[in-house]
């Protein structure tokens, strides 16, 4: 007996779907939105030298669960740019095609250098391709689009009390960023101002983006 | 012949000594059939194309999740145990890290907890979806079209998914919980982004409704199939909607309350029939519950910090040497547990992790339920039921 009603009734919801637009679209022509945080591949930044920002102290080779980061620390050098003694990370190797994009590299990354890339493409025609080195990392940093997740970013929104410094927050913030960082990290504590991360002339979108961020987390408080 | 239709069911039935003058078919049921949901095999005794007994095979997922995170320090466990039940991970990393939090002592801020029970309930949402697409796929489409119901829940479902990825960046394998609290705070904007979206969801459950409980065609497949009874489901210690389909009023966020549960009260689903009808009701009743949930979250999330512990910054910051805890929590399909015992020689990583996977105990009932179904009927009981492999066999 209702199986005619019912059916009539389940066809209106096929016809009101006949007029609806299309959820799809053809990608490669048309990219969905991404959101401001997708993360993806990754990118090495470089501090405002020039160089990279990375000082080989080993804690995202320690902490990835997939052991697909393999570092390779250098002793201290003077650098050919400033003359000042730094550490330097000589190789820096990530294995994407084990990686699971668990973001821990970016989290615990006291000197912001290893950061995620938004563009989601990143097919590759030979195993290889896929491991990413040094290189092919730093020019990531320079040519795409950077993710919005920053070590220091991170761990500042995580941090039980930011709402104590909020008001003054836009100066104070690094700084209070690098003290608490710095006897995390005995390695560099000489090495890592942390200031040039905060400042790293990379591209050009991420400072701008990393600058409403903060004022977001705020905002994102008052909204609900 | 008969005796499992007349209730006699023998779920340890010997088929060599079982009326050795039938003619039974013995069918291997998986693991790579579609409707197995993953790698599950059956073996079903087939009469004709009645089921006398049926034998469930576990194992064709073992990734060994719970060794591996015996050589993982704590605070890098979470992103890997994402990968259990990989159609709600959230409520895999609130189960780890809380068992975590309650060995080490750590307390979480109220904006945490609230956050936690706002992605939990979201999460719910997304799960439940794409239950009701595969169930209806699995029983041929509920107007015969095949995946029309299956395409419609993942249209929905990717609006949630769209709102996880706004605040972890990821659209799945989120890893935003932490040890003490949550790695991301919503960004500016959410409320509003997610208002919609609920929105959007709530509109489009009557039509879900009328392409399947209150079809005719719908409630004709599933009344009366696989009728699971109250005590024997709570004897097989089966948790979440199967439960609650079977009469049994259990909900471990009013029992026992754990996030924000006990300031944001939850009205439970119940209902009598334990057959498939009645869980895709209960599943239907917590969809609407879980949408006023979300936003009773947003209207209430408080201010204040995301994590009461301090960020990761090292793999070795979290350190236990003693003690052994339980926590479980209600996911979408029931009780997730998880049992945690310290270890005083390396402190950094647990002795013993145990995952007590809710899809488990209600794939224990098919061999109580299946017998007297047909062979479509017992694709049917199987999507019911809701398993993901991949927290089974871990």
């Amino acid at each position: 007996m209702g199986y005619f009603t019912d059916t009539l009734r389940a066809m209106r919801t096929t016809l009101r779907n006949v007029f609806r637009p299309p959820t799809t679209v053809e990608f490669p022509d048309v990219v969905r939105p991404r959101a401001e945080r997708f993360r993806a591949s990754f990118a090495l930044i470089d501090d405002e030298n020039g160089e990279s920002a990375c000082v080989g102290c080993l804690t995202c080779e320690k902490i990835c669960p997939s052991q697909v980061i393999k570092v390779k620390a250098s002793p201290k050098r003077e650098s050919p740019v400033t003359g000042k003694k730094r550490a330097y990370a000589d190789d820096f190797v990530l294995d994407l095609s084990a990686c699971i994009q668990c973001e821990l590299c970016v989290q615990v990354c006291n000197n912001d250098a290893i950061v995620m890339v938004r563009e989601p493409e990143q097919p590759a025609f030979n195993r290889e391709d896929l491991v990413l080195g040094m290189e092919k990392l730093r020019a990531n940093g320079r040519g795409k689009t950077v993710a919005w997740g920053r070590g220091t970013g991170l761990q500042e929104m995580q941090e039980s009390k930011p709402k104590v410094e909020k008001p003054a927050k836009p100066k104070p913030a690094p700084v209070e960023a690098a003290k608490v960082e710095t006897p995390a990290e005995p390695a560099k504590v000489e090495a890592a101002p942390a200031e040039p991360a905060k400042v790293e002339s990379a591209p050009a979108a991420a400072p701008a983006e990393a600058a409403p961020e903060k004022s977001d987390c705020s905002a994102a408080e008052e909204a609900p | 012949m008969q005796s499992a239709r007349r209730g006699g069911i023998d779920p340890h039935l010997s088929i060599t000594h079982y009326d050795p003058e039938a003619d039974l078919m013995l069918l291997h049921f998986g693991p790579q059939h579609p409707s197995t949901h993953g790698v599950f095999r059956m073996d079903l005794h087939l009469d004709g194309e009645v089921v006398i007994k049926a034998t469930p095979y576990l194992g064709y997922l073992h990734r060994g999740v719970e060794k591996l995170c015996e050589k993982l320090t704590y605070v890098q466990q979470t992103p890997v145990v994402d990968k259990n039940d990989y159609v709600s991970p959230m409520t895999n990393e609130q189960a780890l890290n809380m068992a975590f939090e309650k060995l080490m002592g750590i307390e979480v801020p109220r904006r945490a907890r609230w956050l936690r029970l706002l992605l939990a309930e979201m999460q719910r949402i997304s799960s439940h979806l794409l239950w009701l697409g595969t169930f209806t796929l699995d029983l041929g489409g509920a107007l015969g079209g095949g995946s029309t119901v299956f395409l419609h829940c993942f249209r929905e479902r990717e609006m949630v998914l769209d709102l996880f990825e706004d605040i972890t960046g990821a659209r799945f394998h989120y890893n935003t919980h932490t040890i003490g609290g949550n790695r991301h705070d919503l960004p500016a904007g959410f409320a509003a982004k997610a208002r919609a979206a609920l929105d959007g969801i709530e509109a489009r459950i009557g039509e879900y409704e009328d392409l399947s409980v209150h079809h005719a065609i719908f409630v004709a497949r599933t009344r009366g199939v696989g009728v699971l009874d109250g005590d024997l489901a709570l004897e097989l210690g089966i948790t979440g909607p199967v439960l609650r389909a079977s009469g049994v009023d259990h909900d471990l966020r009013r029992d026992a309350p754990f996030h924000a549960y006990d300031e944001v009260p939850v009205k439970v689903s119940v209902e009598r029939g334990g057959d498939c009808l009645a869980r895709a009701k209960v599943r239907f009743a917590e969809l609407r519950e879980s949408i006023r949930l979300c936003r009773a979250a947003l209207d209430g999330m408080p201010e204040g910090p995301i994590c009461g512990f301090k960020p990761i910054r090292q793999p070795t910051q979290s350190k236990a040497t003693s003690g052994q805890v339980y926590v479980g929590i209600e996911t979408p399909r029931g009780e997730l547990g998880t049992f945690l015992v310290a270890n005083p020689d390396a402190p950094t990583t647990p002795y013993r992790l145990k995952i007590r996977a809710p899809s488990l105990h209600a794939l224990s009932a098919l061999p109580y339920i299946l017998p007297g179904a047909t062979v479509s009927d017992a694709v049917a009981i199987l999507g019911s039921l809701d398993p993901i492999m991949g927290e089974v066999d871990r």
